[in-house]
């Protein structure tokens, strides 16, 4: 079956200051599927995930370059109304935050500035979300009373009510379960597995066992390069690099030493394999060479015929516009620190 | 065993310092408002809320200090409304508008902390000559505009730890949902920061109502009730000051109740602003 792409991500470098976050990153986020964006705390998740719907922007001293687009269009571009964009865009953060009003107003808020003014609609609207965030038997009977009075785990399914209510193309959730009990957790996830039939859902989070229980597709974030990404079963049960291997299994990620730099750039496929194998026969049994190409043919084809020839491909990582690095550790003797 | 008592005694002579503090405050707001009270309270009369001036001397030995109350209420009025309309505005642009590190706020900021530390007298030196400037005369409307910008950094410095204390992710969550800054600004950071705005609000009308030294020049003194914007107008600050200053021990007494009354209208303000404060926080987010 094709996967429709609904967000995609193009060589998108983002800093703080002069402090980068995000190192350009291309992906394709799957149209209609929970993705998860997982990797150690500060590895860029939260920034990636701000990057689309631009919330980035709030953020002093953010500067982002590349392109993200959604069905299509570049949200960066001048021309993109962003209010727009952020209506399609529903969030959830971390901890949820209710707005200062009652929990009628909370839900009606998004509908009432996008211009819906007719009361009984109003009351429709609050009334269908609240149902489909599986709240409303909880709060019917009090609907203008504050919603800041709810339990975190009530505020944070007000807030998807409320993201719901401006009827969203994608849900974006920054570690939405963190902050709640387990019985809480539970119902959001259980919400989000019954809302991918009709959203794109991208879920951050740096539980584990979430991800296996939500995700069809995931992406495997550290220091903010993007490692690894692929279907969930695949990435979790098969993990390609070291770096997704070490963190699955809970272990220390470091840095592979390099023994040996090898620059291809401007060399083709099959010639640059060549030149890579010659260097390979020269290199000790378990030492580590780190070879760089500038085409994205070779990025794929030589990582195939290298781990053919019973290397071990420990990374392959895009590094700018045009050229990748692929890190490879001399036959398969089992990777040693 | 010295060694284990020691802390002990650091410990008590901290807190012996803190409930000393304490004391201090607490016996100064009771010792003022005992002494106003014991030498005021004799002299105040109905008269005294519901007359003007009356009666042979400078400020009269009978009547009442009616002239100064409404003119003082209508001033304070009048000049918290104007340094609403400006600080409303600033806060907001600072604190949504303006990057946290922009020179501009920075600059604004700074301003406003120097104008706060600036004597009223100076205010009120400043007004006067602005007041030439126009070719006004000392009159109401000159009188309500100094005070205006008295209280103008007071009013906004308060507004500014307000709204610079209401939790970025409750912006965040407006403009997640496709607001724009300004929906955001009057829907959701205003309701939030209400309480605090509404205490910011009182806290200069408090200290406007309050103030002698700004309206000496440019309000000046009268003994007829408030009638028009462009003629004097007698406040209460100057009406004590002015009673207080007579040789005659019985005009002293008035002046005692005047400054009672004022106390009152403050204390009056400050109790239900607390009251009101407790009705805004319905919904704000703790
Ligand atoms: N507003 C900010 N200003 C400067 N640095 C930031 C800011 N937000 C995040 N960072 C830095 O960017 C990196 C990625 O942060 P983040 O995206 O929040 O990580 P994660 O969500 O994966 O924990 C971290 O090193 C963090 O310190
Ligand atoms: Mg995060």
């Amino acid at each position: 079956m094709e996967i429709k792409t609904h967000i995609s991500v193009k060589n998108l470098n983002i800093w703080y200051g002069q402090h980068q976050a995000i190192n350009n990153i291309s992906i394709d986020i799957p149209d209609k599927k929970i993705t998860a964006i997982i990797g150690p705390s500060g590895c860029g998740k939260s920034t990636l995930l701000k990057s689309f719907n631009r919330l980035i922007e709030l953020q002093d001293g953010a500067k982002v370059s590349g392109k993200v687009l959604v069905d299509g269009e570049d949200i960066y571009d001048p021309k993109v109304e962003v209010t727009h964009l952020r209506k399609k865009m529903g969030l959830l953060s971390q901890r949820p935050q209710v707005l200062p009003v009652s929990i009628y107003e909370n839900v009606a808020y998004g509908p009432r500035i996008h211009g819906i003014k007719d009361k009984k609609k109003l009351d429709e609207i609050v009334q269908r979300y609240l149902i489909e965030s599986n709240l409303w038997d909880e709060v019917r009977g009090r609907l203008n009373s504050s919603a800041s009075k709810l339990s975190i785990g009530q505020q944070q399914r007000l807030c998807l009510a409320r993201g719901l209510a401006v009827e969203p193309e994608v849900i974006l959730g920054d570690e939405p379960t963190s902050a709640l009990d387990p019985l809480s957790a539970e119902c959001i996830e259980q919400r989000l597995l019954e809302l991918k039939n009709k959203y794109t859902i991208v879920l951050v989070t740096h539980i584990l066992r979430q991800a296996k229980r939500l995700a069809d597709y995931i992406i495997f974030l550290y220091l903010g390069n993007l490692i690894e990404h692929g279907p969930a079963e695949e990435v979790l049960n098969n993990p390609k690099y070291l770096k997704t291997k070490n963190y699955l299994e809970g272990k220390f990620i470091e840095e592979p030493k390099i023994n040996k730099e090898l620059n291809l750039k401007r060399t083709a496929y099959p010639n640059n394999f060549v030149t890579a194998k010659l260097a390979l026969g020269d290199l000790e049994f378990g030492h580590i060479v780190k070879i760089i190409v500038d085409n994205e043919s070779s990025a794929i084809e030589i990582p195939k015929a290298i781990e053919h020839e019973g290397h071990k491909i420990l990374e392959v990582r895009k590094l700018n516009q045009n050229d990748w690095e692929i890190v490879v550790q001399k036959h398969n003797g089992g990777y040693v620190i | 065993m010295v060694r284990l008592r020691s802390p002990q005694v650091e410990e008590n002579i901290f807190i012996g310092l803190m409930i000393a503090s304490t004391f201090i405050v607490v016996s100064s707001l009771i010792l003022i408002l005992a002494t106003i009270f014991i030498k005021g309270f004799p002299a105040l009369n109905l008269d005294m809320i519901t007359k003007t001036p009356k009666g042979g001397y400078y400020l009269g030995k009978e009547g009442g200090v009616l002239n100064a109350i409404l003119g003082s209420l209508i001033l304070g009025i009048g000049a918290t409304f104007l340094a609403l309309l400006v600080s409303l505005p600033l806060v907001f642009y600072l604190n949504l508008y303006l990057k946290k590190n922009s020179k501009l706020a920075l600059a604004a900021r700074f301003s406003l902390d120097v104008l706060w530390g600036i004597p009223s007298i100076v205010y009120g030196a400043f007004g006067f000559i602005l007041m030439m400037f126009f070719g006004l005369r000392a009159s109401l409307l000159a009188g309500t505009i100094t005070i205006a910008l008295l209280i103008i950094p007071i009013m906004a410095r308060s507004m500014d730890e307000v709204l610079k204390m209401i939790p970025f992710e409750l912006k965040e969550a407006s403009y997640a949902l496709g607001a724009t800054k300004l929906e955001t600004a009057i829907k959701v950071i205003f309701r939030q920061a209400l309480p605090g705005i509404f205490t910011a609000i009182l806290i200069a009308f408090g200290r406007g109502i309050g103030d002698a030294a700004a309206v000496l020049f440019t309000a000046s003194f009268t003994d007829s009730l408030p009638y028009s914007l462009f003629k004097p107008v007698a406040t209460l600050p100057l009406a004590i000051f002015f009673q207080l200053g007579t040789p005659f021990p019985e005009v002293q007494q008035r002046g005692y109740a005047s400054a009672l009354i004022l106390t009152i209208i403050i204390l009056c303000i400050s109790i239900f602003s607390r009251i009101l404060s407790g009705k805004f926080t319905k919904h704000t987010i703790k």
